[in-house]
Parts: C-alpha cells; sequence; structure tokens
C-alpha cells in the first residue's frame, strides 16, 4: 500500500491541472491494486510517504503565493519553528517554515513537517510568542497526523460515491485529493482544531514563551470576524474563533496550574523595510456575514462535478483558521 | 449580589502597564465568570460576574485580565471575555485597535486593510502549479536542531517540561 501512495503522489507531481470530466467510471481499487482503497493506503502510510505528500501540496501552495522576499525574516520564523517544533515527539521531521505573499489571514500546515504563515497573518502578530503558538497549532495538526485521519475518512467516502467522470487516472488522483479537500472543507473534524489549538498552547509554554499567544490571536481573530469578508469566508469552513476560544478555555481550565505562569514575550521580527505589499490584491464579492450564519450548517459533500475538484493543497493542508 | 451585577456598567480611567498609557477598555463576559483576587484559579473569589456583564480591562498577564467592575478589581481568565468588534478598515495590528493596546503592541501598525479582498483563495490553490524554484528557496532556509536550539539559548529562552492538555492521568 505504501507503493501505491508513492505511486499516486508521483502522478499528482505531473498532473499539473485537473482536465475537464470525462467518461470513465473507475473505482479506487483499481488504481491500488488488489482491492486496496485510499483509506487503506493512507491507513499505511509511512513517514516517507507522508513527507512527500506534504512536500507536493507545498510545493503547490507556493506556486500559489511564493515566499515573501526577505531571506532574514525567513531564517527568522524556520528557527523560531525549528525551536518549538523540537519541543514535540518528532523533532527529527524534515520541518520547513515560510512566510508567503498573501494579503490573506491564513496558515498552513501539511504533512511531514510543513509549515506556510500568511504575510497577512504574520504581520497582525505582536510577539514571538503569539507566532510560537501560530505555528505550534500547525505544528500539532503534523505531529499528530491530522491529515491522514481526515484522508483516510474522505477516501472512505469516495469509495463510496464511485468516482466517476475522470478521464485518466491522473485526474483520478487529483480528484482523490480534491474529494478529500472538500471533506477537509466541509470542516468535519472540528474536534482536529481544537486539539491542534491546545497543542500550540502546550508547544509555546514548551518552548519557553508566554503560554497565551495563540489564545490573543483567536481574539484578534474573534474581534474583526464578522465584518472581515476574507475572514468570514475561512470562518465558513472552521469552528468560529469565539467557539475555539470556549474549548480551549474548558480544557485549559482544569490544567492551567500545569502552565508555566511566566514564559517570555520577545519582540517579533518586522517584514524588513523596503519588501513590498504583498501583490496579490483582487476583489471579492462579500457573502462574509452568510457565510458565517452557515458555518454550523455545513452543506453535504458535493461528489465530483464537471471539471472534477482539482488538486486543492488548501484542503489538504490544515489551516489555522482557513485553509 | 448576582442579581445587582447582571448588568455592569463602567468607566474608569485605567492604566494598561505594557503600554504605560491611560485608556478604557471595555470588555464583554460570554459566560457567567468567577473574578478572582490573583490571577490564579486557586485564587480568593472576589465576586460572580454574569454573562453579559462589562469591565473595564487594567492590564493582562499571561491568559489573565485585570478587570474593574463595581464588585470590585480582580482577575479573569481572559477566554471568558469578547473584546468589542474592530473596524476592520485602515491600519489595525496595534496603536489604532482596542485590542492591539490591551496585547500591548511592539511595533507600528504596518497593516493594509483585508476587508475586500482575499489574498490566497480556493480557486488559486487549485490552480497552481508546483513550484520547484520556490520549494529550493524553501530549503534553503530551513533552520537545523542546532541553530534553532542555539538561538533560543541566545533569546533566553528556556525549556520547560509541559504535558499535553489530553495526556493521559
Amino acid at each position: 500500500m505504501t507503493h501505491a501512495l508513492k505511486i499516486w503522489v508521483a502522478v499528482i507531481a505531473i498532473t499539473a491541472a485537473c482536465g475537464p470530466a470525462g467518461a470513465a467510471s473507475i473505482d479506487l481499487g483499481r488504481i491500488f491494486g488488489a482491492g486496496k482503497d485510499l483509506a487503506t493506503a493512507a491507513g499505511g502510510m509511512d513517514e516517507k510517504d507522508e513527507i512527500a505528500v506534504g512536500r507536493e501540496v507545498a510545493g503547490r501552495t507556493l506556486g500559489a503565493a511564493p515566499l515573501v522576499p526577505d531571506p532574514e525574516l525567513q531564517s527568522y520564523v524556520n528557527r523560531v519553528g525549528r525551536w518549538v517544533a523540537s519541543q514535540t515527539e518528532r523533532p527529527d521531521l524534515p520541518w520547513h517554515f515560510g512566510v508567503i505573499d498573501s494579503p490573506a489571514l491564513n496558515a498552513f500546515a501539511a504533512p511531514g513537517g510543513y509549515v506556510l504563515i500568511t504575510r497577512g497573518l504574520y504581520e497582525i502578530l505582536d510577539s514571538e510568542a503569539q507566532l510560537a503558538g501560530v505555528l505550534g497549532h500547525e505544528i500539532g495538526h503534523i505531529v499528530r497526523r491530522h491529515h491522514i485521519t481526515v484522508m483516510q475518512k474522505s477516501a472512505a467516502v469516495s469509495a463510496g460515491v464511485q468516482l466517476a467522470q475522470v478521464r485518466d487516472r491522473g485526474a483520478l488522483a487529483s480528484n482523490l485529493i480534491g474529494t478529500g479537500a472538500e471533506v477537509f472543507a466541509r470542516g468535519l473534524d472540528k474536534s482536529a482544531e481544537f486539539e491542534a489549538d491546545q497543542i500550540g498552547v502546550v508547544l509555546a509554554a514548551r518552548a519557553g514563551y508566554n503560554p497565551y499567544g495563540l489564545i490573543e490571536v483567536l481574539h484578534k481573530l474573534a474581534a474583526r470576524g464578522a465584518e472581515d469578508a476574507s475572514l468570514a469566508l475561512l470562518f465558513k469552513t472552521h469552528p468560529h474563533p469565539n467557539e475555539r476560544l470556549q474549548q480551549l478555555g474548558d480544557a485549559l481550565t482544569p490544567r492551567v496550574g500545569a502552565l508555566p505562569s511566566g514564559g517570555m514575550e520577545p519582540a517579533i521580527r518586522a517584514v524588513s523595510a523596503g519588501v513590498s505589499p504583498p501583490a496579490a490584491v483582487k476583489p471579492v464579492a462579500v457573502e462574509g456575514a452568510r457565510a458565517l450564519q452557515e458555518e454550523a450548517a455545513a452543506p453535504p459533500l458535493k461528489p465530483a462535478g464537471k471539471g472534477g475538484f482539482g488538486i486543492d493543497p488548501g484542503g489538504v493542508l490544515r489551516g489555522i483558521f482557513g485553509r | 449580589m448576582r442579581k445587582a451585577l447582571l448588568s455592569i456598567r463602567l468607566t474608569l480611567l485605567v492604566v494598561l502597564s505594557a503600554a504605560a498609557s491611560a485608556f478604557a477598555q471595555q470588555v464583554t463576559l460570554e459566560r457567567d465568570s468567577p473574578l478572582y483576587a490573583e490571577p490564579r484559579l486557586d485564587a480568593p473569589q472576589v465576586t460572580q460576574l454574569k454573562q453579559g456583564a462589562t469591565g473595564e480591562v487594567v492590564a493582562k498577564q499571561g491568559g489573565w485580565l485585570n478587570l474593574k467592575t463595581p464588585g470590585g478589581a480582580g482577575w479573569l481568565f481572559s477566554f471568558n471575555v469578547r473584546f468589542p468588534a474592530q473596524k476592520a478598515e485602515g491600519s489595525e495590528s496595534g496603536t489604532g485597535s482596542a485590542l492591539g493596546r490591551v496585547f500591548s503592541p511592539r511595533r507600528p501598525a504596518s497593516v493594509t486593510s483585508t476587508i475586500g479582498i482575499r489574498g490566497l483563495d480556493e480557486e488559486d490553490l487549485k490552480h497552481a502549479n508546483f513550484n520547484a524554484g520556490q520549494m529550493k528557496l524553501l530549503d534553503g532556509f530551513v533552520a537545523s536542531k542546532q541553530a534553532a536550539e542555539e538561538r533560543a539559548r541566545t533569546t533566553g529562552l528556556a525549556p520547560a517540561t509541559v504535558e499535553y492538555l489530553d495526556a493521559k492521568k
């Protein structure tokens, strides 16, 4: 099954874009052979597979938004992130951290140790403790292999749907990831987000920071949420920051004595002067308030329509409050 | 006492320790919460605040906010409050926002508004191609475990032993 996944990874790597829908009906077993479905395959992913999938997803994300051209900033974020990741039970993954050039407020984790944070989010952070909390949340997704769980779940759904309308195996592979993305995007497991929040707090504390940086960030998001179009859209797919704060409060209250009362709050490094603001700025039709209301009632999973789902790294990625 | 606290309205001039500037910051309680004499859950309770009550923030410490209320001053675990919604216009990361003041900005605001834009959307991600050049750059910025440790040490960060909150006891 590991072998099958490697083929799958290789296939998505050469499938640049998902083409229009064809008519063939292919079941998962035919792709993975010998009755293996993706759920089985995902369950058997080893660390090398995780890293390969994560690398593919990270590379695609960078294709959508490149790194902020500020080498000092990137090195800084890697040193902070690696230090936080060193406090986990998976300290020796090939941890990569990057600030990507987008005004959106978001952060992503991909399997195997890839963490990307948008410049938009980075620039609302006030301290390195807050950065550590945000990175800690993403690191939590990776350490606990949340992606793999979701791939298994989504594969189970896909198997039921008997993915149709694909032109070739490459497109099918794309559709598999895309289907996973759909499942991800519907916020089927809020519990993974809550768990990552708890881990973010703990990892920041372990790394010597004020443990409450992530909570401060959630307060910031909660305060700006409803009026902010881009965030409202993201809230649609993830628990609202207020809900996350409540969950975190419930989890922390009985254990607060175990958290260090102090912890450092070093200044955060600013983006170097002279680096232009993010270029990717475009108008968007605002459906914010509505999207927010719909958060609780996630729409049902849609089977692949014309054109398929395509590869959606944002779906396979775990975001801090978006994808 | 609880009835008396159902609707608390305060206007107190307060000073934020970190920013060292005078301001009044009102917060609203999301749910009934005790107000403690000190920022510890085992500290004596000053009073019990009801959901919807408001108070003025004096300072913060860790996850705690120091509040002033008619029932007395005390410490509140900050999960239980909501800050007023910010206007998502103009710069906002620091000095201009209520939240920025409470959470003591360390640098001037430099963020442009993101209202009406979304920089990295679903379609962008769906149609993006693997960028090998950018991945090479990303690889180049990787920090070794040792380099990260060294940097933490010079910053003064001391690792602490803290169990995961969901750890089995």
